[in-house]
């Protein structure tokens, strides 16, 4: 016992040691001159994170609209009807998919803040980071609009809700303070002096929704820089944007750099395909058969449109090139065993035909793919911002400015000029081409078509312009406030 | 044996003869000699002490059990004492030749408990404390200690649905006292905390005692929350100078029982069912008989002051399913030699075990089920020869022919785990000895995954893919102790003990997979798998280490043998705890007094009361959490350019965050009980009641993201949450045991004995700490298909602990759609809750001359199942033309449902239960004289029948759920019988056991 004492009585209290992870006192010893690079790009690989992935924030934004559905098969996909909920906006405060798309929002201010006051000297990083951050608040304020705002100086637990004026007041400034030392390049996957902008035309264009007051000239503003920059322009071939390789797009501002093997979490393949179709693109898994779009959404499709081949519809064969057959179709489905994928579906639930429903395809989806696929999530391109151009003119009255711009987009699809311009022909233009990029919630929330009814749903009230704070989050945090109608 | 033990008996005698030698040299007058036997046996007792009465003069007896004493004029009277016998004494008279006849100390063999950094006079224990003997054991096919206790003990639950021989059983003491933080009692084994199970084989064991209440359990400190089992191994030889060997061996025949009734191949098309035109048992597929067999054997003995036994056991035990097994070797050697007239004790114990395992794929057990009936094992199609090696396999989602499933992936590994542990004890005063021990105790893993290249579930799609793990964990423990036995008075009797402790323990782990290989080599050969990043690839290693400080002491006060009194403390560091709470304290206090020592009691022997009040604790599951480290973020290249790879790093990002208040849990337990026996003790048995109050639990939970993290001011949350002390449960129950020793009936002797256990459920009282707060937390999904997102398990603040919530089926329409009583995950009602209320155990033991009978019944009231095959596949919806369904005699069948299976009131199901659990039957054959001493023959059978009203797999507890969230909190979501679990089995044991001397 008395050597034990001894043994003891040195070091009673314990450290505990690390072995395999680093400490904040080791980062902050750390010489490594790429050090500060790499936890920059950790920051950014948050954003990277989930965006694509099922259950998260792009699934309550394509569900909530009117171009995508998640129709229920029998008990596949009834999920306990959250999905049906989303699709009808009869959601409630306490689905997955809303705290999962929050989660993703703030770990990425939380990582940020960390950030900024580990290296409150370096001032180019610590613009870049504020920049960065206002990037899931650009999320946020559209999807939970009073949200808190939290900055490196936050200080206490936990935060109050800001109102949505604020959070617009406070992505304007984070962006507007430090754009000046952000650099004039294309660098599609960080910040730079044009991806602020476009950031800030998002911001503009929906600054009524947000603030109800309308910000048209300055989005129009904004939109200009980035177009008259000359750095980006519209791709010749739409698809390329999308594709594998999109990383040398020419019209792709800000993108996600997924990668199979590195930075995991797109995975748009499993998420609409059917089982079977694994045998057309060899997947390394079987597909889950999940997502698909509205039949009208589809039929507004121009035949002509290069658009329309955004969506995966028809017989569909093996990779080769025998036709595959669901020996589990339904009885009752017309189209009978051989696969084919029919814009129609016969009901959103309890028993939409497996094969039911146009799927998404206008990501390239590569040849063995794994589960996780390797395209970089398009965020904003260009012509996102010469769309954003043409409405921004439009509503201030500049017609003309306004359809030269809606043009330049219609005619690279290969479709006819407009001779006149209306904000219909804005809304629907902006629908066909950007089906599945998690914009069209936005849109038809400023277009005032949300609370419509659609196939499958009622008329909504207007509060469902608004997400609901996440009653995990209000568990979590007892001092946010629900939203109004909630 | 006896041949290798001749040296050392020769020795012996040699030694013993000097020792003679030098008393005749003293000698002065007359001598006596004598033979010192054990009537029973009818053998001599070699080395009994026998003493001069009243002076220090003595001698022990030979190889033959022979002394020899030379006498002084007043020497009146001779002392005669052995380990395990009543020490006698002989007037010595005008004798000159005596033979004394020893008599075995039975009480004293049976009532030591041991409690702890020592043992005890069961008459002197003042809280729940429970000793079960061998003989008391579960019998049959028993391959882990936890096992030998199932249903023994009031208020011990030992779980383990399905009959899977490498599947672990769950433990539980008392119910439910923490989720976050490890729930299954501390196994204390030879005085090694934390000992792992593995390192110990059910047949040496000679006791395991159970520490039930906070008083008891608080000698542990901060590891004593869930309880506490103390294994003691066999340590000892039952006589000196002589060797004696026990070989026992059985062979076991296990059968898969209760298979879920299904529709055969012609309802199944009758309904609507794709018909692939063959008709297929995909269970009888699947299932066989299993035979396995065990092996022991044992040599112990011992002479003078040492004490040996070495052990060797060898279980084979094979699936229901081909591809599962375990096969395992234990070795054991526990030797103890003492020195300086056994004043200076020293024990080493070593135990070394080597498991060989294999496992399948256990959704093979859900396809076996559901797969379709008229689908064939194979199909001859040159595209199924060359995708899937000839099995019949259909793209279909979530379809899988089970049997290609179980032979094209596995699952194998090796377990490898030793335990040594060396002991010395000094006696510095005859009342004072100081002891020192240290144990290591390692355990290494190696296994391998394997999905063939023609396996249609992952292999196919990636290439064929192998997995090679390995894990290795070592703890080691220095512990010294100071024991002092005090006479203050006549009547007061006082132990005070102290002590100091040190335990580091460190584990370490790599794992690596690859994928696309051109052969079937599997994790033999991962260099031929061409991917190796990406999906289905992984490369990966990780280590911790972590270090407990403890001091503790304890003082036990005996007043005449009347009223008895014990307190204990217990100080405990650990390097795991967030650097503001350092340091915990751990006190116990209890009370007792055998009031037939005070009062007439009239046909009690025994009755004693007893209070006791216990705080416990419980440590974080993992040492880093209050560090909140950094750890692997994604692959970044920094240029972009994959042609440049010097600027390619991995990122880190926080993925926890820190808690620098992180410390232990805290429970407080007052135990009242009484102790009893009745007609001179052959009715014995003990009545408890408890209740707990658990504080502080450890538990991972949602804190505003991205906020400033309260936990470690100045930075922010990165993870939705994290790991805090917060929450309040409450819980009690009522214990009863009671056992009558040998009740004869004529030739005929009866010991039953039952006890039961009424739990008064886990109560939630808050979900709270400072400014974190819940109402509600809820768990548990049903799965894969269509059931990913609704928890049916909803904590709430005031209720029990995992309550089912969910909608009312008020009935079914004209055409069988469901009609519920609310679609609002918010309206949902509470359904039931699947922790139990009761639990029982009714032993019975016959003896009938050579003949033993004992069966033994085991049940459980009070608590839900989800019955998950219900759940899924019950419906005449429209998967049931790709699956097969289920037909319990709780299936609706007028209408059939045609819903969507949503899970709602109908699935929860009453998983009351009786079960013959064990049953045996023996005769012994006596033979002595010869060196066969006995041979025993035996029967036994377990789980011969189960009355429930229960139409799942196994109407077992379910403690915990694996397939729900991180593995911490699997506790806060019972009651749910997953899909996949292992068939129940039935098996039937005829084994030998031979004693030699």
């Amino acid at each position: 016992m008395v050597p034990a004492l001894l043994l003891l009585g040195s070091c009673w209290e314990l450290d505990q040691e690390v072995l395999d992870g680093v400490t904040p006192q080791d980062v902050a010893n750390s010489t490594n001159p790429q050090l500060i690079n790499v936890l920059k790009a950790s920051a950014y690989s948050r954003i990277v994170g989930g965006w694509g992935a099922h259950n998260g924030i792009w699934a309550i934004h394509e569900v909530a609209s009117d171009e995508m559905a998640i129709p229920q098969k029998g008990a596949d996909w009834e999920d306990g009807g959250l999905w049906l909920r989303i699709h009808r906006h009869t959601w409630g405060p306490s689905e997955e998919a809303f705290n999962n798309s929050w989660n993703y929002c703030f770990t990425a201010v939380g990582e940020i803040n960390n950030l900024i006051i580990s290296f409150p000297d370096v001032e180019l990083l610590v613009a870049e980071l504020k920049v960065l951050r206002a990037l899931p608040y650009l999320w946020l304020i559209d999807a939970f609009g009073n949200v808190p705002i939290i900055t490196e100086t936050s200080t206490g637990g936990n935060p109050t809700n800001n109102t949505r004026k604020e959070v617009f007041a406070f992505i304007e400034s984070s962006i507007l303070d430090n754009i000046d030392l952000l650099e004039k390049k294309d660098s599609k996957t960080t910040m730079n002096y044009y991806t602020a902008k476009a950031m800030l035309a998002k911001l503009y264009i929906n600054a009524e929704v947000y603030t109800g007051t309308p910000r048209w000239a300055d989005a129009e503003a904004a939109a200009n820089e980035v177009i008259n920059s000359g750095v980006y322009s519209l791709s010749f071939n739409f698809f390329s944007n999308f594709s594998t390789r999109n990383g040398g797009s020419t019209e792709n501002i800000l993108t996600l750099p997924y990668d199979q093997n590195n930075a995991g979490g797109f995975n748009l393949a499993q998420m609409t395909l059917h089982y079977l179709s694994q045998n057309t693109f060899n997947l390394q898994e079987q597909p889950w058969n999940g997502y698909a779009s509205l039949e009208e959404f589809y039929n507004k499709f121009d035949d002509n449109d290069v658009r329309k081949a955004s969506f995966l519809v028809g017989p569909q064969f093996a990779a080769d090139g025998t036709r595959l057959n669901d020996i589990s179709a339904e009885p009752g489905d017309p189209d009978g065993q051989p696969l084919t994928f029919t814009p129609k579906i016969n009901e959103l639930s309890p028993n939409a035909f497996r094969q039911a429903g146009a799927r998404v395809a206008k990501y390239e989806y590569a040849t063995g793919a794994g589960s996780s696929l390797s395209n970089d999530y398009v965020l904003i391109r260009l012509a996102d911002i010469i769309l954003i151009k043409a409405e921004a003119a439009f509503r201030q009255g500049k017609n003309s400015e306004a359809l030269a711009a809606l043009n330049q987009v219609r005619t690279r699809a290969s479709l006819p000029a407009l001779a006149s311009i209306s904000a219909d022909d804005i809304y629907n233009e902006r629908g066909f081409e950007f089906f599945a990029e998690g914009i069209r919630r936005s849109d038809q929330i400023r277009f005032g078509k949300f609370n419509q009814p659609w196939w499958e749903k009622g008329a909504s009230q207007p509060f469902r312009g608004l997400f609901p704070i996440p009653l995990q989050q209000i568990n979590a945090n007892p001092n946010l406030t629900q939203n109004p109608g909630y | 044996m006896r041949n290798y033990l001749l040296k050392q008996k020769t020795f012996l005698l040699a030694l013993a003869l000097i020792f003679c030698a030098t008393l005749v040299a003293n000698a002065q007058s007359r001598t006596v000699t004598g033979t010192v036997m054990d009537p029973i046996l009818g053998e001599s007792v070699p080395g009994a002490t026998v003493l001069i009465k009243g002076t220090t003069r003595g001698t022990s007896t030979d190889l033959d059990g022979k002394f020899s004493l030379d006498l002084q004029p007043n020497d009146q009277v001779l002392v005669i004492s052995f380990v395990g016998y009543i020490v006698q004494e002989v007037e010595i008279g005008n004798q000159t030749e005596i033979t004394i006849n020893l008599e075995e100390d039975i009480q004293s063999l049976e009532e030591a408990v041991v409690i702890g950094y020592g043992s005890q006079d069961k008459k002197e224990l003042t809280s729940a404390v429970i000793s079960v003997k061998p003989e008391d054991f579960n019998k049959g096919n028993i391959s882990n200690p936890a096992q030998l206790l199932q249903g023994k003990v009031a208020g011990l639950s030992v779980t383990r649905p399905g009959g899977n021989p490498n599947g672990g059983f769950n433990v539980r003491l008392r119910g439910l006292s923490t989720f976050g933080a490890n729930s299954s009692p501390l196994i204390v084994l030879d005085g090694v905390i934390g000992a792992n199970l593995d390192n110990v084989d059910p047949n040496d064991i000679q006791s395991i005692d159970v520490l039930k209440d906070g008083s008891a359990a608080a000698i542990y400190g901060a590891r004593g929350s869930s309880g506490v089992i103390l294994i003691t191994t066999t340590k000892k030889g039952s006589k000196q100078g002589r060797a004696d060997v026990s070989i026992n061996a059985f062979g076991t025949m296990n059968q898969a029982t209760n298979l879920i009734p299904i529709l055969s191949a012609d309802e199944f098309v009758a309904r609507g069912g794709t018909d692939f035109g063959s008709d297929t048992d995909w269970r009888q597929e699947l299932i066989d008989d299993a035979y396995s067999y065990t092996t022991n054997a044992s040599v112990s003995g011992g002479f003078e002051n040492t004490n040996y036994m070495a052990s060797v056991n060898y279980r084979d035990n094979q699936g229901i399913v081909n591809g599962v097994s375990n096969k395992r070797l234990n070795t054991r050697i526990n030797l103890s030699q003492g020195a300086f007239n056994n004043k200076l004790r020293f024990n080493v114990n070593l135990s070394f075990t080597n498991v060989d395992y294999e496992n399948i794929n256990d959704a093979a057990f859900r396809y076996a089920t559901l797969y379709n009936p008229t689908a064939p094992v194979f199909e001859n199609t040159p595209a199924a020869n060359e995708r899937f090696g000839g099995y019949f396999q259909r793209d279909l989602f979530d379809f899988y022919n089970p049997v290609a499933l179980a032979n094209q992936q596995k699952f194998n590994g090796t377990n490898k785990s030793s335990l040594t542990s060396y002991r010395a004890e000094y006696d510095i005063l005859t009342n004072l000895t100081i002891s020192a021990q240290y144990s290591e105790d390692r355990n290494n893993n190696l296994s391998g995954d394997f999905w063939s290249r023609q396996d249609f579930q992952v292999g196919l799609g990636a290439g064929g893919s192998a997995q090679r793990r390995t894990f290795d964990r070592s703890q080691k423990i220095f512990e010294t102790t100071l024991r002092y036995e005090l006479d203050v008075s006549d009547k007061l009797n006082m132990t005070l003990l102290g002590g100091a402790a040190t335990q580091k323990s460190f584990s370490q782990g790599f794992n690596a997979r690859v994928r696309q290989y051109l052969f079937d080599l599997g994790w033999n050969n991962l260099g031929a798998g061409a991917i190796r990043l990406g999906n289905n690839t992984d490369v990966a290693s990780f280590a911790n280490e972590d270090q407990l400080n403890s001091l503790f002491g304890r003082a036990n006060f005996n007043w005449d043998n009347k009223i008895f009194f014990s307190a204990s403390v217990r100080a405990e560091t650990y390097s795991g705890f967030g650097e503001n709470n350092q340091t915990g304290v751990f006190p116990g206090l209890s009370v007792g007094a055998d009031f037939t020592q005070l009062f007439d009691m009239g046909v009690f022997s025994t009755f004693k009361p007893r209070a006791s009040f216990g705080i416990t604790g419980n440590l974080p599951p993992s040492p880093t959490l209050a560090l909140g480290a950094y750890g692997n973020g994604n692959r970044i290249d920094l240029d972009g350019d994959p042609l440049t790879q010097n600027d390619v790093f991995v990122g880190i990002v926080q993925n926890s965050n820190p808690n620098k208040d992180l410390k232990w849990e805290t429970k407080q337990e007052i135990n009242f009980g009484v102790d009893f026996g009745m007609w001179n003790n052959k009715v014995t048995g003990a009545i408890d009641y408890y209740v707990r109050n658990i504080s502080d639990l450890l538990f991972n939970v949602p804190v505003a993201t991205g906020a400033p993290n309260p936990f470690d001011p100045g930075r922010f949350n990165t993870a939705s949450s994290t790991w805090v002390n917060l929450a309040d449960l409450r819980a009690a129950g009522f214990e009863f045991a009671v056992n009558a020793n040998n009740i004869k009936l004529g030739p005929l002797s009866w010991s039953p004995g039952m006890n039961f256990t009424i739990y008064d459920k886990t109560t939630i009282e808050s979900l709270s700490a400072g400014e974190l707060g819940f109402d509600e937390l809820r768990f548990a999904t049903p799965g894969s298909p269509g059931q990913n997102n609704n928890p049916i398990i909803y904590n709430r603040v005031g209720q029990t602990l995992g309550d089912f919530y969910g909608p009312k089926l008020l009935g079914y329409t004209e055409d069988g759609q469901y009609i519920l009583s609310t679609d609002d995950p918010n309206e949902y009602e509470k359904l039931g809750n699947g922790l139990p209320k009761g639990e029982f155990g009714l032993a019975n033991n016959f003896g009938w001359g050579g003949w033993n009978l004992s069966f033994f019944f085991r049940g459980a009231w009070g608590y839900d199942l989800y019955n998950s095959y219900r759940g899924f596949y019950e419906n005449a919806d429209g998967a049931s033309n790709t699956w097969n369904s289920v037909v319990t005699d709780k299936t609706p069948t007028s209408p059939l449902v045609t819903s969507t299976p949503t899970f709602n009131s109908s699935y929860l199901e009453n998983g009351s239960f009786i079960r013959l659990d064990n049953l045996e039957l023996g005769y012994k054959f006596n033979t002595p004289g010869s060196n066969l001493n006995s041979f025993r023959v035996y029967f036994a059978a377990q789980n011969l029948f189960t009355i429930t009203d229960y139409t799942g797999i196994d109407p077992e507890i379910r403690l915990t759920d694996a397939e729900n969230g991180n593995g911490f909190t699997t506790s806060l979501s019972p009651g749910i019988e997953r899909r996949n679990t292992y068939f129940q089995t039935r098996s039937f044991t005829l084994g030998v056991t031979a004693n030699f001397k």
